[in-house]
């Protein structure tokens, strides 16, 4: 008897946590090269060793569910938890910005003139371009609703149709927030607003650019059949990610560009 | 009127699946066939030669890089005195 008669999937040795953990040294050493020995080599050693263990690693995900058809029922229960939790973990992440962005700005300090926003600061305005932006995401999570009907229905076309258009909402928003960026009268060294304007806005738009690549990558998978209307997890990942990014920005909007004005 | 559209829909649908049809076949099958022979080779190795040409490259830029990160520590931990 050479079958397993459980459901779980004992994954075959693999080097990539490896790779993962020697290109996270890569990278930390690398960013202590930068800043102090004005050297690039490491940091971008790091950066490429990440991305092809990235790369690598969930390529063989891939392998193992849809091609090898490990991921059962209780695999997939597993890596739900485990997407939940990752998600979880990146809430109290964005949690530390906005703690940040509180303490500072509901008692402001004499130093920034008693007034938040502080004095000599041109907040930007709540009603132009960053509402925009919120009417782009919020339309992105009808558009990825959609696609996931679809997909639940077998509308093939709809299903690629939608995620396209909600690609290009992400893609949309992340060059509107650039521009914005070129545009604003303050930067990031202006004080505690721009510390926190920055690193909370900043941090988002990365986390856009990481979700708009995740459901590329689903683009191409639904392209390649790797889907079905019943099992195709990578898509609920990548749309509850979505959905979370949306989030993290409406609060961005309320507190910092509406309140914060 | 309603229903003219509904039939619209349904041959424009029809016309643009045909059209996928020639551009995407549908491979997992050939997929599920290679990556299940029991060859005993893992999962990371087993699409063929492309995968342990960029393992080796992952592997050589990893330890490598390694290597290098070291060599800057112990460089930077006895700094050249000025005169």
């Amino acid at each position: 008897m050479t079958h397993q008669t459980h459901p779980y999937h004992m994954v075959n040795p693999s080097p990539w946590p490896l790779t993962g953990a020697f290109s996270a040294l890569l990278m930390t050493s690398g960013l202590a090269m930068w800043f102090h020995f004005n050297s690039t080599i490491l940091l971008s050693l790091g950066m490429l060793t990440n991305l092809l263990t990235m790369y690598q690693w969930w390529r063989d995900i891939v392998r193992e569910g849809t091609f090898q058809g490990h991921h059962t029922f209780t695999v997939q229960k597993g890596l739900r938890y485990g997407m939940i939790l990752f998600i979880i973990s990146e809430i109290f992440f964005f949690a530390g910005f906005f703690w940040a962005f509180y303490h500072s700005s509901l008692a402001p300090t004499p130093e920034l003139g008693g007034c938040w926003p502080p004095t000599g600061i041109i907040p930007l305005n709540p009603l132009e371009v960053p509402l925009l932006n919120t009417a782009v995401l919020l339309a992105s999570g009808v558009t990825i609703t959609w696609a996931h009907h679809s997909l639940m229905e077998g509308d093939r076309m709809s299903m690629l149709q939608s995620l396209l258009i909600t690609i290009m909402l992400g893609i949309y928003f992340t060059l509107l927030q650039a521009s914005e960026y070129l545009e604003t009268p303050f930067t990031i060294s202006d004080g505690v607003y721009g510390s926190t304007f920055f690193m909370a806005t900043g941090f988002h738009g990365l986390h856009v650019i990481i979700g708009s690549t995740f459901l590329t990558i689903c683009f191409f998978r639904q392209l390649n059949f790797h889907f079905t209307s019943s099992h195709h997890f990578g898509f609920e990942a990548a749309a509850w990610y979505w959905h979370f990014v949306d989030v993290v920005w409406l609060f961005l909007y309320v507190s910092i560009y509406w309140w914060g004005s | 009127m309603l229903r003219n559209l509904l039939g619209l829909r349904q041959i424009a649908q029809r016309t643009i699946s045909t059209a996928s049809r020639r551009h995407f076949e549908n491979k997992v099958p050939e997929k599920q066939k290679l990556f299940q022979e029991d060859d005993g080779i893992p999962v990371h190795l087993k699409g063929g030669v492309a995968d342990a040409i960029l393992y080796r490259l992952t592997m050589v830029l990893t330890v490598g890089g390694t290597a290098y990160a070291i060599y800057q520590l112990a460089v930077a931990s006895f700094p050249k005195k000025q005169d």
